[in-house]
């Protein structure tokens, strides 16, 4: 009797703790996406600070940007050539590779560069923070780590993406209007009338607004990570891995819903 | 009302009042009780794990009790907004166990952070503040050294720099010594003393593993087994005391109750 009633009792309590684990993970989550986001307008201001993270998120995510909008734009238009050609279409390239561009790939892929890069390293230094007790300090010291540490990281994470993915537009049109000219010997009216015709604003703004998503996504998410860390350098190691997974997945389940639910 | 410390006969600034903390399922207070005299040392020992730490962040707030409560004066710390907790907090300076300076920001940065953050001093005495409190710990010109480039002792030394920039009422230490050569030790003791010496009223909490120095600097030692105060008393009390645990401590042998 009493041995069953404990197996009863443990079996319980890991279905409770697994359905709780959960929960609790999106509350903690959910607080440092509001909390960070509240600290916006909140003294002191840490506008420096905030435009050092953009240099860092932004500026130093260039040049992987340049060069994988340049071959995504390169290749898609490449490989629907070759599709359309079939059909005695090819003046459809630019406007496909051009709607799915601005609103698919350069979003996406944007986001993803951008969890890999900057996500892990403000996991990482975060984390590192965290194990040091650096954070702890930063309490002692009656400064709010929220305030100091995440704001600053979120808002540069949430304005720099959509810049990054109007870049990453741009050039992977670019690409695009290089391979069609240069590769495959269209004429540029041809290219151009279609490509015009068919990209909208609409397409334009709804890859910047989802960009802003991810942006909100990627910062939460390192932060979120870092900040909870445990466990010493192996538990660094762990936050940084799961801050890239983490965000890079929630970035393409919620591209999906964004797609579904705009027009 | 005043409260008076046992031990010492002095006012006491800090209590701990049946503070209990757990981790999950791992308790680390169990119904913990503690006076901290006014404008004296007190040294808390006891072995790796059973919580010094974690009573040290209780007393700013770093940790909340689950159960009791923790006294600053007549204020009732475990009740405080984090509002307010963050206010009590400018009234100590802590060294943390491994120094946790920030490594991103050089010496200067490091010690000058607190008064950047809170106070509205201009370039020039923050320099010289700086500067005197880098004399003190003998690190003088160090100003533009990253952490990195610091040894252990030397990045211990400029914690207690930054925890002392803004004259704090409390300082706290945690394992000061742990990780220096013995001559490095003597002398980050010399300077906690010099540091009690020199701030008339403050008042300093050391966790240390060194009995040497623990009964060389400290006006009270309180000694926590498993959760609990065990003893509490003068060095002298705890240098000649004949209880097997507190002798085997004291002694450091492998002999007695407390087993590896
Ligand atoms: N934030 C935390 N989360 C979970 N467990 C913790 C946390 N902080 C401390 N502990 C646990 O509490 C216990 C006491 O830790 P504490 O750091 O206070 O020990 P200590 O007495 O300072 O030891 P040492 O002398 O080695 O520094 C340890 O077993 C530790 O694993
Ligand atoms: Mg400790």
């Amino acid at each position: 009797m009493g041995l069953h009633v404990g197996v009863i009792a443990r079996v319980f309590e890991a279905v409770g703790r697994s359905v709780l684990e959960p929960i609790e993970e999106v509350g903690r989550v959910s607080k440092v996406f509001a909390f960070g986001f509240a600290n916006v307008f909140m003294r002191p201001l840490r506008i420096r600070e905030t435009l050092k993270q953009m240099e860092f998120i932004g500026v130093q995510s260039l040049p992987i940007i340049l060069l994988t909008s340049f071959f995504t734009g390169a290749v898609f238009t490449l490989q629907s050539h070759r599709a359309f050609a079939m059909f005695g279409a090819q003046a459809m390239v630019g406007g496909t590779v051009g709607v799915a561009l601005t609103r698919e790939l350069a979003p996406t892929l944007t986001g993803l560069l951008v969890a890999g890069r900057a996500g892990s390293a403000i996991a990482a230094e975060i984390g590192s923070m965290r194990v040091s007790e650096q954070i702890d300090a930063l309490d002692a010291m009656a400064v709010d780590p929220i305030n100091y540490l995440i704001k600053p990281r979120l808002l540069a994470a949430i304005i720099v993406t959509p810049m990054l993915t109007a870049i990453y537009d741009f050039v992977g049109m670019f690409g695009s209007w290089y391979i069609a000219m240069y590769v495959l010997n269209m004429s540029e009216p041809e290219y151009m009338k279609r490509t015009q015709e068919w990209i909208d604003w609409d397409d334009i703004w709804s890859g910047l607004l989802k960009a802003l998503v991810f942006g909100a996504i990627i910062g939460t998410v390192a932060c979120y990570k870092g900040y909870y860390t445990k466990g010493g350098a192996a538990g660094v190691g762990q936050a940084t891995t799961s801050a890239v997974v983490v965000a890079s997945v929630a970035i393409l389940v919620s591209n999906f819903f964004i797609a579904w639910a705009l027009p | 009302m005043e409260q008076l410390d046992p031990v010492t006969g002095e006012p006491v600034a800090i209590a701990y009042e049946d503070v209990h903390k757990a981790f999950g399922s791992h308790k680390v207070l169990c119904g913990l009780n503690l006076l901290i005299p006014a404008g004296k040392i007190t040294a808390i020992i006891g072995r790796s794990g059973t919580g010094k730490s974690v009573t040290l962040k209780h007393v700013m707030g770093l940790l909340r009790p689950d159960k009791g409560r923790i006294y600053l004066g007549e204020e009732d710390l475990t009740a405080m907004s984090d509002k307010k907790l963050r206010h009590v907090r400018n009234r100590f300076g802590v060294v943390f166990q491994h120094a946790a300076l920030f490594d991103s920001m050089n010496v200067y940065n490091n010690i000058a952070f607190p008064l950047f953050e809170h106070t509205r001093m201009r370039k020039p005495e923050i320099d010289a503040k700086v500067a005197k409190l880098l004399a003190q710990v003998g690190l003088s010109g160090t100003e533009q050294k990253i952490p990195s480039e610091l040894s252990g002792g030397m990045r211990k030394r400029v914690g207690l720099a930054r925890a002392l920039v803004r004259d704090p009422e409390f300082i706290l230490y945690d394992e000061p010594t742990t990780g220096l050569d013995p001559i490095l030790a003597a002398a980050m003791d010399e300077l906690m003393v010099e540091t009690q010496a020199s701030r008339p009223g403050i008042t300093s909490v050391v966790i240390s593993h060194d009995m040497h120095a623990v009964l060389h600097i400290a006006d009270k030692v309180a000694f926590i087994v498993d959760g609990l105060l065990y003893a509490e008393g003068t060095a002298e009390f705890f240098r000649d005391h004949t209880d097997p645990l507190i002798h085997q401590f004291v002694t450091g042998s492998l002999d007695g109750p407390m087993k590896v």
